[in-house]
C-alpha cells in the first residue's frame, strides 16, 4: 500500500522545526514503526526516532500521531491508509527534543527514581520451615495493573498538570510508586507515602484523565494516584491541603449530604490563608457564589448516606481496596472508538489542529 | 421523554443559573424531568480519591433512587457527576457480586436496592444526539453568528471507555450545538484540556497555569464567548478568570456562558431562567451584540 505521513522535523543544531511530507510504499501489515524504518532506510536517514521490541514491550517508541501519544509499534496503518488519511508525527510532550521524534527522557528517569522504585521486604531471613515466601493472587491484585507499566512516557507526555507544573512526580512515577505501596511484600508503605505526599506529589493531580486515555498497556495512572490517595487518608497521612479537600467531601456527604461549599476553603486551606483570600471571596459572594452555610443545605433522607458510611467500615473494602474492587468489572468494556456513521452527518468540519506542536508551557506572566 | 435529573451540588448552590436554565429549557425540548430529592454529592473527584468504596455507594443510592423513579435514564448537568456516577454504574453492572454486596447495603440503611437499570447521560449528549432536531426548532431567535468557543473539560471525555460517546480528541457535540443555535463555534487547541478546578484550592498556581490556556486561546481565535457543559469549569473559568487578570495584567473579561444558558439565550429563555447577573465576567458585551442589528 502507498502511505503518506508528514513528521515534525527538528534539527538541535539549528534550532530549526520543519512539518516534512513522506510518502513511501509499505505491507499492507506495517504499523507505524515499520514505516518510519522504511522513510530511514529509503528516503531520509537522517530521521531520528526511538526503537527496539517492536511488540509494545519495551516502550521505547513513544510519539504522536495526530497529537496523541501512542506506541509506534501499536498503530496499524491501514486502516489510516483506507481513510485516505495523512497522520502527522511529532515527539512526545513535556520532555525536551532531542531530536526529530526522540525526547530527552532524562527528568523522566529522575522521577521514576525519586519513587525508590525497588522492593524493600525489610526481612533478611528465610521463612521458618520454607525457602520462599509465598503471595495468593489476591494479594497481588491490587498492583496487577501498575505492574504492566512499560515506562514508555505516553502517560507524561499528555499530563494537564505537568505542563503547568514540570516538577510534578506525574502519572508514570506515581503510578511505579503505587506498584510498591500496594505490594504486600514491602514493608516501606508508610515511608514511601510520605515521600509521595510531597508538594509536586500525589495531590498536584488535576484529574484530566489523559494518562488513562493515552497508556497503551492499561496501566491507568489516575486511577493509581487514587490509590495513593486513599491510602494516604486511610493512614492518617492529610497535611495536604489536597488530602484536607478530599476528607471535606466525605464530611459534607455524611452531615449533610450535598457538598458544604463555602466552608470548603478554610477547611482545605486553613482560617488563615482563607481570610486572606476575602476580597476575592466577597467578590464572589456579591454574584451569589458563596451559598450561606446556614440554614445548611441537607439533602432529603440524608441519614442513609451516614449510616452508609458505617455500614461499609466493617466491611474491609478500606483504602485502595475500593478501586480495585472496580477494576475487573471496568476492564470488561470495551474500547471502542466513537465513530457513529449516523451522526457524523452533524459533525461540523472541525479545522485541524495543528498537532505536534509542543505543548504550551508558558509563564502566567507572560506578555503576549 | 421522562428522565431523572440528578443536578448536582453546584447547580444547587454557587451555580442556581444553571439549574433554572436547564429547568426552563427542558420541557421546550420535550424533556420531562423528575428531580432526585433524597440524593446526595457525588463525591467529585474527592470521595473517590479519600474512600472508594463510600463513593461508590453513595453513587449507586443516587443510581438507585434514580431507578425507583422508573424512567431508565438518568440525566446530568455537570462533567464530573456525569463520570463518577458512569465509572460506579459500570462498575456494577459488570460485577454481579459487587453489584449485590452494594445493593445489599443500599437496602439495609433504608435505600432502594440497585439492579442495574439505569442509564447516565449528560444534557449536552441528550441535546447533541436525542433532541437535536428539537433543538433547531427551539432555538428560534438565534445567535446571530455569535463567536463562540467550545470548553468541553475533562470529566465527560476522558476516559472515553467510560463516556463511549464522542472522540475525546475530535468531539463535536458542542460544536454542534452552537451550530443549531445560530453561533459559530471557534475552534482551538486546549477546548479538550483541563481548566484546573480539581486542584484550584489546593495547588493553586498549577491550577491557574492550567487555565490561562483556553481561555488566552479562545481570546486569540477571536471568541465573543465561551461555553462548557460543566458547571466546575464554568466557576473555574468564570470566577477565577480575574486571578489570571491580576497576575497577567491582561484583560481577559472573557464571558464564559453554561450550555443550557447559551440555548436558553437562542431559545429566548427569560432573563429571570437565565440568571446571567450571577456570573462573576459580565455579560453584557454579548447581550449587546445579540441585541444589536443583525
Amino acid at each position: 500500500m502507498d502511505v503518506a505521513l508528514k513528521i515534525w522535523r527538528y534539527d538541535p543544531e539549528t534550532g530549526d522545526r520543519a512539518l516534512k511530507r513522506y510518502e513511501v510504499e509499505a505491507p499492507e501489515w506495517a504499523c507505524l514503526l515499520d514505516v518510519l524504518d522504511i522513510v530511514k532506510d529509503q528516503v531520509d536517514g537522517t530521521l531520528a526516532y526511538r526503537k527496539s521490541c517492536r511488540m509494545m514491550i519495551c516502550g521505547s517508541c513513544g510519539m504522536r500521531m495526530d497529537g496523541r501519544a501512542i506506541l509506534a509499534c501499536k498503530e496499524r496503518m491501514k486502516p489510516i491508509v483506507d481513510r485516505g488519511h495523512v497522520p502527522v508525527i511529532s515527539a512526545m510532550g513535556n520532555m525536551p527534543i532531542v531530536k526529530d521524534l526522540a525526547v530527552d527522557m532524562g527528568p523522566f528517569w529522575q522521577k521514576i527514581r525519586a519513587m525508590k522504585p525497588w522492593l524493600e521486604p525489610g526481612y533478611e531471613e528465610y521463612p521458618e520451615g520454607g525457602s520462599e515466601f509465598r503471595h495468593s493472587q489476591e494479594q497481588m491484585n491490587p498492583i496487577h495493573k501498575e505492574a504492566l507499566c512499560i515506562m514508555c512516557g505516553c502517560c507524561v507526555s499528555e499530563c494537564n498538570s505537568m505542563e503547568a507544573d514540570p516538577e510534578f512526580l506525574g502519572p508514570a512515577a506515581l503510578a511505579k510508586g503505587f506498584r510498591f505501596v500496594g505490594d504486600p511484600r514491602d514493608q516501606k508503605k508508610i515511608d514511601r507515602l510520605e515521600l509521595y505526599n510531597s508538594e509536586h506529589g500525589i495531590w498536584d493531580c488535576t484529574r484530566c484523565y489523559f494518562c488513562n486515555e493515552r497508556c497503551p498497556k492499561g496501566v491507568d495512572p489516575r486511577d493509581a494516584i487514587a490509590k495513593l490517595g486513599a491510602e494516604s487518608i486511610k493512614e492518617g497521612i492529610d497535611r495536604d491541603m489536597g488530602a484536607k479537600h478530599a476528607k471535606w467531601f466525605v464530611r459534607s456527604a455524611v452531615t449533610t449530604g450535598w457538598l458544604r461549599e463555602t466552608e470548603l476553603v478554610p477547611k482545605t486551606q486553613g482560617l488563615v490563608s482563607a481570610i486572606k483570600e476575602t476580597k476575592f471571596a466577597i467578590s464572589l459572594a456579591k454574584k451569589g457564589k458563596v451559598p450561606p452555610p446556614f440554614p445548611p443545605h441537607v439533602a432529603d433522607k440524608q441519614h442513609e448516606a451516614r449510616m452508609l458510611r458505617d455500614l461499609i467500615s466493617t466491611q474491609g473494602r478500606d483504602g485502595a481496596l475500593g478501586h480495585v474492587q472496580g477494576e475487573r468489572a471496568l476492564s470488561r468494556i470495551e474500547h471502542a472508538v466513537m465513530e457513529d456513521p449516523e451522526s457524523a452527518g452533524r459533525r461540523r468540519d472541525v479545522p485541524e489542529i495543528t498537532p505536534g506542536e509542543a505543548p504550551v508551557n508558558r509563564d502566567i506572566g507572560e506578555q503576549p | 421523554m421522562r428522565v431523572a435529573y440528578y443536578k448536582g451540588c453546584l447547580a444547587s448552590l454557587s451555580a442556581k443559573e444553571l439549574d433554572t436554565s436547564t429547568q426552563a429549557l427542558a420541557p421546550m425540548l420535550g424533556l420531562e424531568l423528575e428531580e432526585l430529592d433524597a440524593v446526595t454529592c457525588c463525591g467529585a473527584g474527592d470521595i473517590h480519591e479519600a474512600e472508594p468504596d463510600y463513593y461508590l455507594h453513595l453513587n449507586a443510592r443516587i443510581l438507585a433512587y434514580a431507578q425507583a423513579t422508573g424512567a431508565d435514564t438518568l440525566m446530568t448537568i455537570c462533567n464530573v457527576c456525569t463520570l463518577n456516577l458512569r465509572q460506579a454504574n459500570h462498575m456494577l453492572q459488570n460485577d454481579e457480586a459487587l453489584l449485590a454486596r452494594v445493593s445489599q447495603n443500599l437496602e439495609k440503611v433504608g435505600a432502594p436496592p440497585y439492579s442495574g437499570g439505569v442509564e447516565v447521560r449528560h444534557f449536552l449528549w441528550m441535546v447533541a444526539d436525542d433532541y437535536y432536531d428539537e433543538l433547531k426548532v427551539v432555538a428560534h431567535k438565534g445567535l446571530k453568528g455569535l463567536k463562540v468557543a467550545p470548553f468541553y473539560g475533562c470529566q465527560i471525555l476522558r476516559p472515553s471507555k467510560l463516556m463511549g460517546f464522542e472522540d475525546p480528541d475530535r468531539p463535536w457535540s458542542l460544536e454542534a450545538i452552537i451550530d443549531a443555535c445560530g453561533g459559530e463555534a471557534i475552534d482551538y487547541p486546549a477546548k479538550i484540556k483541563c481548566c484546573g478546578f480539581p486542584i484550584i484550592q489546593a495547588r493553586e498556581e498549577t491550577a491557574l497555569g492550567e487555565l490561562i490556556q483556553p481561555i488566552e486561546q479562545a481570546m486569540e481565535a477571536g471568541a465573543d464567548a465561551m461555553v462548557t457543559p460543566c458547571p466546575l469549569c464554568h466557576l473555574s473559568l468564570d470566577a477565577w478568570q480575574q486571578k489570571l487578570e491580576a497576575q497577567t495584567g491582561r484583560a481577559f473579561r472573557m464571558p464564559i456562558l453554561h450550555l443550557s444558558q447559551l440555548i436558553g439565550v437562542a431559545a429566548g429563555l427569560e432573563k429571570s431562567e437565565l440568571r446571567f447577573r450571577r456570573h462573576v465576567v459580565s455579560m453584557e458585551p454579548v447581550l449587546s451584540k445579540l441585541e444589536g442589528p443583525s
